[in-house]
């Protein structure tokens, strides 16, 4: 019973609640999955008008404790109060009527309806009758008010990614929430839309609102949040105040050693001879006529804000969707016309952006996993059948080089972490021995640890000599690997430039979508 | 049970249910299932004026109780697990392919056209003929369906349904025309040639359809484990994205596993006409399709777990049968009993997400 402890003594509880009032504190919290203690004996006090970073590396134990404070999960032990009153309902129903919102990674939102009817969708005080015009006026009144700029009438789906964010923002702010809970928010928004999230973050707290935010973004924790909470490996390791710290040291704490620096390897000479990826003239749905070549030895970053044509080029080239015009070569080879599975045997690696539904199948092993577009060869199969006992030799083998952390061969790979995920697809793709890659978003969501391995991984493929388009919009990301770096806007490139001659605020302009 | 007829909006939710089977510790909770689906039973029993415990005695008895009653169930569940085999391994692959009851009819037929074609050759050669013929136009007709769906994205279910209704009608065409016997007064073929009877094994009075059926479901348990093209099923039926992107092709595996449910439907037709009832007479299969689906969602998509579920659904309905001749409870309870089975059983193994 996780409240056993305030409902056998609530007076002590009160007593020991902060006199300034603490909104929140969670006290003790021990989650155990099995064997592993997910979280153990995690303490946690938000107060009003305070954001508090919790900041970790992933599988360091932050989503099962807000997990825990959402209810979708039980503690072994511990306790939460809430102003000073014991949580009792462990439910998300039981939280949210405790005024806890939580604002997810991937926004709960019925995209075919407007905001208004987002905003009435499952909120008791809608009432039967529904009557949105009031509601519609609520909206204009709180998004004045905050600065969150929405239009009641607009249709979800018309709606850039950081605007939808801030519907759910206003769903919390309308459902009388005082705490809110944002799960990496600025993993999918521009660079503008992050310094706009952040200016009504400060409104909110200005507000009285108490804040967690849980980021990997060291940069923008160390900008917004008042105290920060480091966790690792389920225990807290460190808690400081934002102004006596420093990024460094909070990144020591998340993991344990020093975060060397990115790998900044000069970039590459190039060999002079044929490209080994050539694109000419590439259009479609959402591609611009676009034309580049990477060579041997060459990685070509690729920056902007996400929809700008990324993930039409990605999969274009990867052979999951058919262009209108224009060649794509491997090596000379024309292979506009290939299939996926042709493409990915004449050397051709991709790395899709979409891990969940793409890139891996959570509900199968991570054998499976590793095998997934390797079936037909050794040593996963051979002719029409699989070898089992041979794929999980080499899966153990992959395991133990790529640092994949799971039991065994057969886990699912849905229990596994985001990192240890990745690895399975860097895996099976590096593995091949490509002789092009094309990786999309190849380190979103992933630890410094984890960023750093897959970015590491990269630079080994370069050196033996294959092509790498490496498309991101993380900018910091593509700077610290690329050779040339492209900037993608409205389905084409604005412009490309050698890494050594890169200028920051041309990029912006390019990003802003100001052709060269 | 042509009640069963699963609608398409069901059939979508099928969809989003199916997939959402635990893999591990289902056992205890079908045993929970099936006993909460027997209490069911035995209180309609009782408001039917009957005492259940008999009734349950009756069917027991006479579904195992004698040597025909246990050759009769099989010979009742050997349709049902073949058709069934199909419909799991789309089911599998994320193909809600419910147009089995069509496959099976255009299979009967299939085999009754071959069988009379190849009349006077020898019985082995002519029984293989004739299920070939069978298993042909069962996979020309989920071809068909295919082909629909494939090219012009139109909804599986859709299709597969509305076949069905087409193939009940084409079959009793051709028993009114070229497959017809004259003069019959009644909608039904000529005796099939002597040499494409199945024989029946003495003492049990059953026909080999039932091993048949075994081989095959073991045959797909392997090829779904093993197999290079079960595991593009199994990555598609979890994931389309993943399916493209593993370089699968997404035409031809669906076209592949529907085209082996129609050879295997039209087999279960083909099977029942030469073992049973030694010509193809109008409606032999209905409602054979529907059961097709019922036990593969009680076999939980699993080749080898499907044969106990047909076993099962045979046994009830041979059982149910003596039930009403010895004490009078109606046999179309058992339909009921069968509904109510599904339900719990679905109700014991499906998961929220």
């Amino acid at each position: 019973m996780p409240v056993a402890e305030a409902d056998l003594t609530p007076k002590a509880s009160t007593t020991d609640a902060p006199k300034d009032g603490a909104l929140l504190a969670m006290r003790g919290i021990v989650r155990r999955f099995g064997d592993i203690v997910a979280n153990d004996r995690i303490d946690l006090e938000v107060r009003e008008g305070e954001i508090v970073g919790l900041l970790g590396e992933n599988g360091s134990g932050k989503s099962t404790l807000m997990k825990v404070l959402f209810g979708m999960l039980r503690a072994d032990a511990g306790s939460i109060t809430v102003r000073g009153r014991p949580l009792t309902d462990h439910s998300p129903a039981g939280a949210l009527a405790a005024g806890i919102a939580m604002i997810h990674q991937h926004f709960m939102l019925i995209d075919a309806m407007t905001v208004t009817d987002n905003v009435m969708l499952g909120w008791p005080a809608a009432g039967h009758i529904l009557r949105a015009t009031t509601v519609a006026a609520r909206i204009r009144d709180v998004s004045r008010r905050f600065g969150l700029d929405l239009d009641p009438d607009a249709r979800v789906a018309d709606l850039p990614l950081g605007r939808r964010q801030r519907v759910e923002i206003l769903k919390a702010i309308l459902r009388d929430a005082d705490l809110l809970v944002l799960d990496e928010p600025t993993s999918n928004l521009a660079p503008t839309e992050v310094s706009e999230l952040l200016a009504i973050l400060r409104r909110l707290r200005a507000d009285g609102k108490g804040i967690v935010f849980i980021s990997h973004k060291l940069p923008e924790v160390l900008e917004v949040c008042d105290n920060v909470v480091v966790l690792r490996a389920g225990k807290v390791v460190g808690r400081a105040s934002v102004s006596g710290t420093s990024q460094s040291q909070l990144a020591e704490m998340m993991i344990g050693r020093d975060v060397a620096p990115r790998p900044t390897t000069a970039p590459a000479t190039l060999a002079a001879g044929p490209a080994r990826l050539a694109v000419a003239n590439l259009a479609g749905p959402g591609l611009e006529r676009l034309s580049f070549e990477i060579r041997r030895g060459e990685i070509l970053g690729v920056a902007g804000v996400d929809g700008n044509g990324q993930i039409e080029l990605v999969e274009t080239l990867a052979g999951l969707r058919s262009a209108n015009g224009g060649t794509i070569a491997l090596d000379g080879e024309d292979i506009t016309r290939a299939g996926a599975g042709a493409r990915m045997r004449s050397g051709l690696a991709y790395m899709p952006a979409d891990r969940g539904t793409t890139a891996l199948v959570k509900t199968m092993s991570v054998v499976e996993n590793l095998m997934l577009r390797d079936s037909m060869q050794p040593p996963y199969g051979r002719g029409p059948w699989l070898t089992p006992g041979r794929a999980a030799e080499k899966a153990r083998a992959l395991m133990v080089e790529f640092d994949i952390r799971a039991r065994d061969p057969e886990t699912l790979v849905g229990r596994l972490s985001g990192g240890n995920q990745q690895k399975i697809v860097v895996a099976r793709e590096l593995d091949r021995a490509p002789a092009v890659l094309v990786a999309h978003q190849a380190a979103w969501g992933l630890d410094p640890g984890a960023t750093r391995f897959v970015l590491d991984r990269m630079l080994a493929l370069r050196e033996a000599g294959a092509a790498i388009l490496y498309v991101s919009s993380e900018l910091e990301e593509v700077l610290a690997i690329s050779d040339r770096v492209a900037v993608m806007a409205r389905g084409g490139f604005a412009g490309i430039v050698r890494r050594d001659a890169v200028d920051a605020r041309q990029l912006g302009l390019w990003m802003g979508g100001k052709a060269a | 049970m042509s009640e069963m007829a699963p609608d398409i909006q069901s059939g979508l939710q099928l969809r989003a249910r199916a997939f959402r089977l635990r893999r591990g510790g289902r056992g205890a909770s079908i045993v929970v299932a099936l006993i909460l689906s027997g209490l069911c039973a035995a209180a309609l029993i009782t408001l039917s004026g009957h005492n259940p415990l008999e009734a349950f005695a009756a069917i027991i008895q006479g579904a195992v109780g004698t040597r025909h009653g246990i050759g009769a169930s099989l010979d009742r569940a050997t349709p049902y697990l073949i058709s069934g085999l199909g419909v799991a391994l789309c089911f599998r692959a994320g193909i809600i392919n419910i147009g089995a009851e069509g496959q099976i009819a255009v299979g009967g037929a299939g085999t009754a056209a071959a069988a009379l074609a190849v009349a006077g050759a020898p019985a082995p050669l002519a029984i293989v003929a004739a299920l070939c013929g069978g298993a042909l136009a069962g996979a020309l007709w989920a071809g068909l369906a295919a082909v629909i769906h494939v090219s012009r994205g139109v909804h599986e279910v859709l299709v597969t349904l509305l076949l069905n209704f087409v193939a009940l009608l084409l079959v009793q065409q051709l028993l009114a025309g070229p497959l017809g016997q004259i003069g019959a007064g009644f909608l039904q073929s000529p005796l099939m040639p002597r040499p494409t009877w199945l024989p029946r094994l003495p003492g049990f009075d059953v026909h080999p359809g039932i091993a048949i059926a075994v081989a095959l479901a073991a045959a797909l348990s392997f090829v779904m484990g093993r197999s290079r093209f079960g595991f593009a099923l199994r990555v598609l039926g979890q994931s389309r994205p993943a399916a493209a992107y593993a370089g699968f092709s997404l035409p031809r595996l669906t076209c592949s596993a529907m085209l082996l449910a129609g050879a295997l439907a039209g087999l279960a037709g083909g099977i029942e006409v030469l073992g049973i009832h030694h010509r193809l007479i109008g409606g032999f299969s209905l409602g054979f399709g529907f059961k097709a689906v019922t036990v593969a969602l009680l076999g939980a998509m699993q080749p080898l777990a499907v044969i106990p579920a047909a076993l099962f659904v045979g046994l009830l309905e041979t059982g149910s049968l003596a039930m009403q001749r010895q004490i009078g409870v109606p046999s179309a309870l058992v339909t009921v009993i069968e509904g109510l089975t599904m339900l719990f059983v679905l109700a014991a193994t499906a998961t929220r997400r």
